[in-house]
């Protein structure tokens, strides 16, 4: 038996996440992941008249609103018997499609650079300015002081952190840019969205923001100053992170898992909804050498709940789930429910997506040697963003054109009215993965709903079957030299980037053991 | 590391996989594109506040404290951010702000001693702070999300009720802001099982300002940062504890839509551009039952505000919201009829035109 070690909570993620590692020989032998918080939305829907859903579920998450919105109208659609027009499609991606930006490059810069960089080297700057001095002597200066405070729940950084105090002072540079980008990039949104965080024009049928040639132009503009970043600021620190600290890690493929990636699909680039910036499709068991894509099929979806804290008796299919808290069960280690795909756990996000979309990119990171992991999963984030910017000055473009085109149409007004009975499924890849929600409605209401979310796919817990979930998995072998200092473990779940505030409902009495650090 | 940045210069094929893979560790890492100029002391504040903005990093915590240490004025107020049943919304929001730009407020006004995102992980060092800041007094309490009534188990902090908390923290605040709906007045968890209510239903002896709006404007929260630092006080309030200044007046009352409302010119198709100015009633506009400066204001900078993208006002800076503004997406709801009916009955006064 090694050394458990419990990171709980795992900061710098959006929500309440608990990881248990076993280490045995410096190195993790097994792992738990535990989702520690949960809220009770879906019960506050039931009755509801469905066209509220998308406006609610957009607060499961204040950083990732709009994708619940997507994927809630995606779903009334179906269950109104609603066809979207082609000019309500290109007003919501272009919504998403901000959203992606700024998701992104917040994921990044202000959640998972500070895992490779040693902020402490500002005090080795050897440059010439002055306020940058003052800076540095007052940091030498508070240590002296001896007020650790703020030092001491700072994982050492090791020796994957980049020490170079003008690689350091750049990536700060490029942090405090970033924080501006991010904001830019929802305000960005704003413009077809109505206002953000929660975008207020996405409805059932389409969108509510008639556009003008203003609003499209003010876009691109906007978008142009997102495409500089995103291509001369991101993509080359990811590279400088890759080939630098990184590097070794790339090799090794540490944070790799199951190697089973699941994408529904999303964001048409044509009207015929087939030319998709994220393909949709299913890998098992990756073998590099064939990358067989199969189908995706929803009805291979199942929710188990062995080891979570619900009341249910057997692994069920969404859209005959059921929210019963069960908080004596036993057995049970997390508020997330184990979804699995045919049975199997499965990696969703953007290392899935870029892998099965077969980008050249990724696949060269592969053929050259790398493993899908922590690196390639960074990697992948970025080169998405790209395809993302790229795609919205598609959708600007043909944006234009339809507006000119007669009978121009943002929304299905015909199908506005909420059906006696219907039900539906929306898929949506989110900037974190693979998003559905299920709706039934019976007499014009809300009857039952249900969301599995990209974060419920990855932080898993244990089915079944006994496969863990795909944090679980990816954390195996992981070197944990020093277990005071397990920041390869914050590393690869924050290379996934965890949202647990959607994952789940209501807070845990007893386990919501938040805010410590503790080391057994 | 002397080579300057070389990838997607004009004329670099490689792939981001060549970069990658065929570097050479033994070079150490590819530099980063060279600074464009030295970072001013201004900057590296941003990079700061910033990250106190988004969420929070032990590492930049330390350089904050060490701006507040230069800046070690007595008259910087702490202020202590609790967090209950929320979703980061109004956090999300706030780190929005361009301008002023959050540092400012941050730096140079504020010493925000607790924001459980911006507390890097420490259980213990993160209490120690509040209880040490509690016992200072004198702060500025923000309170984001709801608090729930139905049990405390349904939100804890640190295995306490986040509901004994906010009592807690109260006794000893300087002022106290409730952040967004949910803290105001319950919000959409209200409308839940847990029966959350707002902050100042379990704050009794003491004023607490009500910023609703799900989530908050950015603006009405700085501004009213800034009011009560400036002159010690609460801004002037309505009788159910919303700044005056900004929740003054009905959304109706500066809608631009409001003539189309007087003389019910109701939108009913989306697609039909001659209705796109019309009154957004049948669609469930809330703004004649809704107080709140969102017209005039706008919001993200002033990009757009939700009477303006076509979709109506969904009334989320009153107490009834969310339940009783339900269903929102249609003139289906109580209110709304209800609203018709004055209306008919006159006692909606129509906009009075210069004569």
């Amino acid at each position: 038996m090694g050394k458990k070690i419990t990171v709980d909570p795992v900061t710098r993620i959006e929500g309440h996440l608990g990881i248990t590692v076993e280490v045995e020989n410096g190195q993790v032998k097994d792992a738990w992941s535990s989702g520690t918080m949960a809220r009770g939305f879906e019960a506050l829907l039931e009755g509801r008249d469905p066209r509220d859903a998308p406006f609610v579920t957009s607060r499961f998450c204040g950083v990732c609103y709009s994708v619940h919105q997507m994927a809630s109208v995606r779903a009334l659609d179906v269950a109104f018997g609603a066809e979207v027009p082609w000019g309500g499609t290109l007003l919501r991606n272009l919504a998403m499609g901000a959203q992606y930006i700024y998701d992104h490059i917040l994921h990044f810069y202000h959640l998972s650079a500070l895992d490779y960089i040693d902020i402490m080297a500002v005090a080795a700057y050897k440059g010439k300015d002055k306020a940058l001095n003052a800076v540095k002597e007052k940091v030498v200066g508070l240590v002296k002081a001896k007020d650790t405070f703020p030092l001491t729940p700072r994982y050492k950084p090791d020796e994957f952190c980049v020490r170079d105090p003008d690689m350091v002072l750049s990536a700060v540079k490029h942090y405090i840019d970033a924080l501006a980008m991010q904001a830019k990039a929802r305000n960005m949104g704003a413009i077809f969205g109505g206002r953000q965080p929660h975008y207020q024009s996405i409805v059932v049928g389409g969108c509510t923001q008639y556009p003008d040639v203003n609003m499209v132009a003010k876009f691109r503009t906007m978008l142009d100053e997102q495409a500089r970043f995103v291509n001369e600021v991101y993509i080359p620190d990811v590279l400088a992170f890759g080939t630098g600290p990184l590097f070794p890690l790339a090799r090794a493929g540490l944070g790799g898992g199951h190697y089973n990636y699941l994408s529904y699909g999303g964001l048409e680039l044509d009207k015929a909804g087939e030319d998709l910036v994220f393909p949709a499709g299913v890998m098992m068991d990756m073998d590099p050498a064939k990358m067989e894509v199969a189908p995706f099929d929803p009805r291979k979806i199942t929710e188990s709940v062995k080891y979570a804290w619900y009341e249910q008796d057997r692994p069920r299919h969404p859209d005959k789930g059921q929210q019963v808290f069960d908080l004596d069960r036993k057995e049970a280690y997390s508020f997330i429910k184990a979804p699995r795909y045919d049975g199997r756990p499965m990696e969703v996000g953007p290392l899935a997506r870029m892998l099965l979309a077969k980008n050249p990119d990724v696949i060269g990171l592969l053929k050259k040697g790398a493993k899908p992991g922590v690196v390639a999963r960074h990697a992948a984030r970025a080169i998405e963003t790209r395809l993302v910017v790229d795609a919205c000055y598609k959708w600007c473009d043909e944006l234009l054109a339809e507006m000119t085109r007669p009978g121009f149409k943002i929304h299905d007004t015909a199908h506005y009215e909420p059906p006696e009975t219907g039900e539906g499924a929306g898929f949506f890849e989110a900037p974190r993965g693979a998003l559905g929600h299920w709706i039934k409605i019976k007499d014009n209401k809300i009857a039952n709903y249900q969301a599995v979310v990209p974060s419920t796919w990855n932080a898993s817990p244990r089915c079944e079957r006994q496969y863990r979930g795909q944090y679980e998995e990816s954390l195996i072998g992981a070197p944990v030299p020093d277990p005071e200092n397990p920041i390869n473990v914050v590393r690869i779940v924050r290379s996934f980037d965890p949202c647990l505030a959607c994952a789940i409902h209501l807070i845990d009495p007893k386990t919501n053991e938040i805010k410590k650090f503790l080391v057994e | 590391m002397a080579d300057a940045w070389i990838f997607l210069e004009r004329g670099d094929t490689r792939t981001v996989a060549d970069h990658i893979m065929d570097h050479d560790p033994t070079r150490g890492g590819l530099k980063v594109k060279k600074l464009l100029g030295e970072i001013s002391r201004r900057d590296f504040m941003k990079f700061c506040a910033g990250t106190a903005a988004v969420l929070g990093l032990s590492e930049v915590e330390l350089i904050s404290k060490v701006t507040e240490a230069m800046a070690a004025a007595p008259s910087k107020p702490p202020v202590l951010w609790l967090s209950g049943q929320d979703c980061a919304g109004c956090t999300i929001s706030l780190a929005g702000a361009l301008n002023p730009p959050l540092s400012s407020l941050i730096l140079d006004k504020l010493s925000l001693r607790y924001h459980e995102a911006l507390m890097a992980g420490a259980g213990h060092v993160a209490e120690a702070t509040y209880a040490e800041t509690v016992k200072q007094g004198g702060y500025v309490l923000c309170v984001e999300g709801a608090i729930p009534t139905a049990d405390d188990r349904f939100c804890m902090i640190g295995g306490r009720p986040f509901r004994e908390m906010v009592e807690e923290a109260s006794q000893n605040a300087g002022a106290i802001i409730a952040v967004g709906a949910c803290a105001a007045y319950g919000g959409i968890p209200a409308a839940g099982p847990t029966r959350a209510v707002g902050a100042n239903k379990m704050i009794k002896d003491k004023t607490v300002i009500n910023l609703p709006t799900c989530p908050v404007h950015c603006d009405h929260l700085i501004g009213t940062i800034l009011y009560v630092l400036a002159t010690g006080k609460a801004p002037p309030m309505d009788k159910i504890g919303r700044p005056k200044m900004y929740f003054g007046e009905l959304i109706h009352e500066n809608c631009r839509r409001r003539y189309y409302f007087d003389n019910e010119m109701f939108l009913t198709d989306w697609n039909d551009p001659a209705q796109k100015n019309w009154c957004l009633y049948e669609k469930g506009c809330k703004g004649p039952d809704t107080y709140a400066d969102c017209p005039v204001r706008r919001w993200n900078d002033g990009q757009s505000f939700c009477i303006d993208c076509g979709a109506g006002c969904m009334g989320c800076a009153e107490p009834e919201f969310y339940d009783g503004m339900s269903p929102l997406y249609t003139a289906e709801s109580e209110r709304s009829k209800n609203m018709m009916a004055r209306k008919k009955a006159g006692l909606i006064p129509r906009l009075k035109e210069d004569a």
